[in-house]
This record gives structure tokens, sequence and C-alpha cells, in this order.
């Protein structure tokens, strides 16, 4: 058994894609459709085959209150592993995202908090080195 | 072997787009060697549904106006829309939609059968991929209404995903577009 895929829900998948593509730097991975529902997911390109992140389409009520409920207590949605958290906090900047928190020390690892546009706060984790 | 395990979809066959503009419709066009009133009966009650359609109705689609829940069949996660019965002229022409998307049949009376055509708007990125699951729910539908069930066959299945997927190639060709590169590691031998 492995974690293969995780997912966090988006309020429009086309725009997801754009989101986690071209401002992120992920790549598309899988994209099939089945009458009304959508399977996309993203990997990293640093990780082709690793964990996939499915942009899952929040069309059922419980997944709009869920998403948004977590979304007004600042809680990120998914968080993703770096090596070097302010490099990508300029880079993604640069592509227009919006930060709500810019790199910052915690316990044991420097963290930024993104808003991906979709509905979700992102967080990007790097661990300290000691 | 079973009938289900000898079963092959014969090649891509009897589909059209229409476009307008980045609205693609694909027109599905088939010869059953059954009554339309016995297609009908296929196309809009769910026991019948349930053995070959992509998805399961919980209730009849046969009356205007009624709204049925649709459950996407095999979706790797849960998938459950509502629909809303536009058109229902038993047996002839029967009109809703799944999800944001538009399904019409038509019923024509040919001698001893019925050509059954089906409209659907999917989205052109995806239309090669629903030609080839319509493509084997029809040849389902069609082992069922003579009497030899297959036993229901959806995209994802996997004893026929080879042949779903060399369906979804076929008919990219025919319409002109890219085949989708789905999965994105070649599976198929």
């Amino acid at each position: 058994m492995k974690i293969k895929v995780t997912s966090v829900y988006v309020d429009d998948q086309d725009k997801a894609l754009r989101f986690y593509t071209e401002v992120l730097g992920f790549a598309k991975k899988t994209d099939f459709s089945q009458g009304p529902y959508r399977w996309l997911t993203v990997a990293s390109p640093e990780d082709p085959d690793g964990t996939e992140l499915q942009l899952a389409l929040n069309n059922n009520p419980a997944a709009k209150v869920y998403q948004q409920a977590i979304f007004e207590q600042r809680q990120p949605a998914a968080m993703f592993f770096t090596d070097d958290v302010k490099g990508d906090y300029e880079r993604i900047k640069a592509r227009g995202a919006e930060f709500t928190m810019p790199p910052t020390d915690v316990t044991a690892s420097t963290i930024a908090v993104l808003n991906d546009t979709c509905g979700n706060l992102i967080q990007l984790t790097q661990l300290a080195r000691w | 072997m079973t009938d289900r395990e000898q079963y092959a979809p014969g090649p891509a066959r009897g589909a059209e787009i229409h476009k307008d503009g980045e609205k693609w419709t694909l027109v599905l066009v088939r010869e059953l060697r059954h009554s339309p009133e016995k297609v009908w009966q296929a196309l809009t009650d769910p026991a019948h549904l349930r053995e070959w359609a992509p998805f399961d109705a919980d209730g009849s689609l046969g009356t205007v106006g009624t709204t049925v829940k649709l459950t996407t069949v095999a979706a790797p996660t849960p998938h459950v829309t509502e629909t809303t019965v536009t058109r229902a002229n038993a047996p002839k022409l029967l009109e809703y939609n799944w999800g944001d998307r538009d399904i019409r049949w038509e019923l024509e009376p040919l001698s001893g059968g019925t050509r059954l055509t089906l409209w659907h708007n999917i989205d052109r990125r995806f239309i090669s991929m629903g030609a080839a699951g319509w493509h084997i729910c029809f040849d389902v539908l069609d082992r069922l209404l003579h009497g030899t069930p297959l036993g229901r066959m959806v995209a994802g299945d996997a004893i026929k995903f080879g042949e779903w997927q060399r369906l979804n190639v076929e008919y990219a060709r025919q319409f002109g577009i890219e085949a989708p590169k789905w999965p994105p590691k070649a599976t198929q031998s």
C-alpha cells in the first residue's frame, strides 16, 4: 500500500489546472472524463511518478462547506515540501500568486502560505536542517 | 470462455462530430434489431439502464419534468448528478442532461428494428473517449435486447480497457483530433 494520490477541492478544474501548472510549476499527469466526471491530477516534475495531486471539482454541497470552512479558518488544504521555500516564494509570487504568509520560521521548518485562487490555501514547507 | 470474455468491440464507426464553434456534439448512430418500444424501455427504465448504461438512475427517465439522480458508474470516486427530463416522447425522442451536458436520443423505426441516434455535447477534449465508451455501451445494449447479455462494461472496465483505448485512438483519428494521452504511460500491448 502506498500513498499515491491526495486531493484538493477546486471550484473550477480548468482554472485550477492553469494555476497548478503555470503558476506553481507542476505538470498535468492524468486527465480523463466519464460523463460529467473528470479525473484530473498533477505531479511534480521533480518526481513525475511520485504522489499525484487530484484537482477535484467541489460540485457537491458537503465539499463546498468543508472547503469554505477550512479556508476561513486559514487552514491549508494541502502542503507541499520544497528544498528552497524562499526561492519558490519569489518564483511563484512573480507569476502573480497571492501569499497570505511570506516565508516564516516555525518549529523545525520554514513555511509560506499562498492562495490557489480555487478556494484553498496551500502551504509550502521547507524542513530546517540541523 | 464466457461471452463477456470473447466479446471484442469492432472498429470505430457510426460517429460524427457536429461543431458549433467551441461547442462540439458527438452524434452516434446504431441500428438495433429491436422495436422502438423495446429500445425506449432500455433507455428509460432504471432496471434496464443498470444492465448497459454508463450511469445508474434512481427513477424512470421516461416522463417529462421528472428529476432523477444519475450516478456515474465506475468513476474513480462516487459521482452523483441530478437530471431533469426535458422531452420524453415515447418511443421517439428523449432529452435530459447529464451533469452540465445534454443528452438527446432519437428512435426511428426500421423494418424489424430501430435506428438509434444519440447526441451528446461532450467537451471536445474528451469527445473521443466518450465515443469509445458509448460504442461499447451500445454493443452491450444490443446484446441485452437480444437476450444474450454480456453484463455492463463502462469505460474503465478492466477486462476491455485495452479495447476502449484502441477505440479512443480510432475515434480521435476519425474526428481529426489528437488522441488524449491517457493513461500517461502506455499500458496497452
